[in-house]
């Protein structure tokens, strides 16, 4: 394992000194923190706009950052031949893949770690004290980032880093909305099985990234998880199992992978 | 397998010794297809090679010719379409073989965010030499690479010839058995060109197996034992460098020489050349210059001078790429 947390702490490492990502993340600090001076414009609650700043500018830029930092993974690693003095070590090849998504992941961890603390002083500034509730989010968001960082791993053992950009975005995109979408469906008694078959088989393939928007029953209170504990433990053993065959699908494609 | 390490006797270096096979490949062969198939390279074509423990072994072969592809496939970054590849008796790639080999790639790429002490303890981690052999090894090799002084500054302030000297010493950390460098002493200057080649011998003289892929012709003509030619992915030449070099000629020069002797030079198989009284001869090298130089000068005739003209390692290359075509 000493291979695979070098391999880990390289890409950590890097990730940290790449200037975009970390643009992103500074100017997502900024805007979480002067988030509540909009208040006179939003016609809303200081805390309903507070939280709606702040998860929306955490899930949009954890959403760049994640697909950033894992496009360019391997193709990166390929194109610069630091592969080449890696795979001749003995370093085996899934150990090359696990340490570059754990490097990509503590990286998500680092960055939603900043984001949160900034979030919560937010609420103590703007609210009068913390609330802790904004943590589940933030949790939840860094699951979602996660899973899509093991997406964007998968594609990346196999397309160019420019296509990955659109793929990653794409299945992001459709993985949020395939759920809600298929309901639409299946609630219109119109809709023909040609139509609602294949829209099935997509949600079940894609992985449901709406499972992890968690922000709206924190964000008004009224709104109450039947049974908070439940979906908490589904949600993060969907995500675990979901990254775990992911990964397992990059490690099968990447050892057959000729660089 | 085990016919890779039976002892089989070969000439090296002058010496002879018990020799084992380090690296072998039998009808080796790699095409590169398009994503359809409808184009097909073929990068390496039924090569069959052997190399010795504790020889310098040079590959060479023009741009193009199938050397990396061959590296890569020893090294397992690339599979094999027909034939079987061995290195350290275990098939090509083996992760077990990895311990006891290293690899410098032509113009080595590091994470340039890294500095030279963390470069080089970052891939003892992937070793997975233990604290604190590691950090004594890591200083120990940048002393010896001349390296000491630029180990705390990032590699993005390296020059070429300090990215070389990182790259071996990255290659040495595993104290190998092999050492497989690809280019090493390519775009270097004078200083730092000498420094690597005296360091590549320094390495033969601990009896370590060096496979080199170079341009370099005159390194390798100085540093290697075999060599092995590569033309368009084929195996055209292969043998010990002193066998592969030998066929050179001796010219002499002599004055105050007479027409007789021309005859008897050709007879022995020079070429003369007379002019008012100024003989040149290209002899060749098989010792029957002694000969000429008793017979011009029993005919009078005062040599001047007598020069070894030795076949160069560049005259074999260009002859057995472009069948002896030069400008």
């Amino acid at each position: 394992m000493n291979a695979t947390f070098a391999i880990a702490g390289a890409t950590f490492g890097e990730a940290v000194r790449k200037r975009v990502l970390m643009v992103i993340l500074l100017a997502a600090l900024v805007i979480i923190l002067i988030s509540p001076a909009f208040e006179p414009f939003a016609g809303r609650g200081q805390r309903t706009l507070v939280m709606s700043f702040g998860f929306g500018i955490i899930q949009l830029a954890g959403t760049f950052i994640a697909i950033i930092l894992c496009t360019g993974l391997i193709p990166n690693e390929i194109e610069r031949r630091t592969i080449y003095t890696i795979l001749s070590k003995p370093v085996q090849r899934w150990q090359f893949v696990l340490g570059k998504l754990t490097g990509a992941i503590s990286t998500l961890a680092f960055i939603y770690a900043m984001m949160g603390l900034v979030f919560l002083l937010v609420t103590r500034l703007s609210l009068g004290s913390f609330d802790f509730q904004v943590l589940k989010g933030i949790v939840m968001f860094f699951l979602q980032s996660s899973l899509l960082a093991s997406v964007t791993l998968f594609f990346s053992t196999f397309v160019s880093s420019l296509v990955n950009y659109f793929l990653s975005a794409g299945v992001f995109l459709m993985g949020n909305l395939m759920s809600t979408f298929l309901e639409t469906i299946q609630r219109n008694p119109e809709v023909t099985p040609l139509t609602r078959v294949p829209v099935q088989i997509l949600t079940l393939i894609l992985p449901n990234f709406a499972n992890f928007n968690i922000q709206n029953p924190i964000i008004n209170p009224e709104q109450v998880l039947t049974d908070e504990l439940a979906y908490f433990i589904q949600t993060v053993a969907y995500a675990i199992v979901y990254m775990a065959l992911l990964l397992v699908a990059s490690i099968l494609i990447f050892n057959q992978r000729e660089m | 397998m085990n016919a890779l390490y039976r002892g089989q006797y070969a000439l090296m270096g002058g010496y002879t010794t018990v020799s084992e096979v380090v690296i072998k490949t039998v009808q080796l062969t790699k095409r590169y297809s398009s994503w359809w198939g409808s184009q097909t390279v073929e990068a390496v074509k039924n090569l069959d090679l052997e190399v010795y423990r504790g020889e310098i072994f040079g590959f060479l072969g023009p741009n193009g010719a199938g050397k990396t592809t061959t590296i890569k496939v020893l090294l397992g970054i690339l599979y094999p379409t027909a034939g079987e590849a061995y290195v350290l008796g275990k098939p090509a790639g083996d992760p077990e073989t990895h311990h006891r080999l290293s690899y410098l790639p032509e113009n080595p790429y590091f994470y340039e965010y890294m500095t030279g002490k963390e470069i080089l303890t970052f891939y003892a981690r992937l070793f997975g030499i233990p604290e604190p052999e590691r950090s004594r090894r890591v200083d120990y090799l940048l002393d010896r690479v001349g390296l000491s002084r630029a180990a705390n500054q990032p590699l993005r302030n390296y020059s070429k010839g300090m990215l070389q000297r990182i790259g071996l010493a990255q290659c040495l950390l595993n104290d190998p058995e092999l050492l497989i460098l690809d280019e090493p002493t390519a775009g270097l200057d004078p200083i730092a060109h000498i420094d690597i080649r005296d360091l590549i011998l320094e390495l033969r003289e601990q009896g370590k197996t060096l496979f080199i892929s170079s341009h370099q012709l005159s390194d390798v003509e100085i540093v290697c034992d075999r060599v092995a030619i590569l033309n368009r992915g084929e195996l055209v030449q292969m043998g010990k460098l002193e066998e592969l070099l030998s066929g050179g000629y001796v010219e002499m020069i002599a004055e105050k020489v007479s027409e007789q002797v021309l005859e008897p030079i050709r007879q022995l198989g020079g070429r003369p050349n007379l002019h008012d009284g100024r003989l040149i001869v290209e002899q060749p090298d098989d010792g029957s210059i002694d000969r000429v130089i008793d017979l011009v000068r029993a005919n009078g005739g005062h040599i001047i001078s007598v020069k070894p003209y030795r076949r160069t390692l560049e005259d074999l290359f260009v002859e057995t790429i472009q069948g002896g075509r030069r400008r």
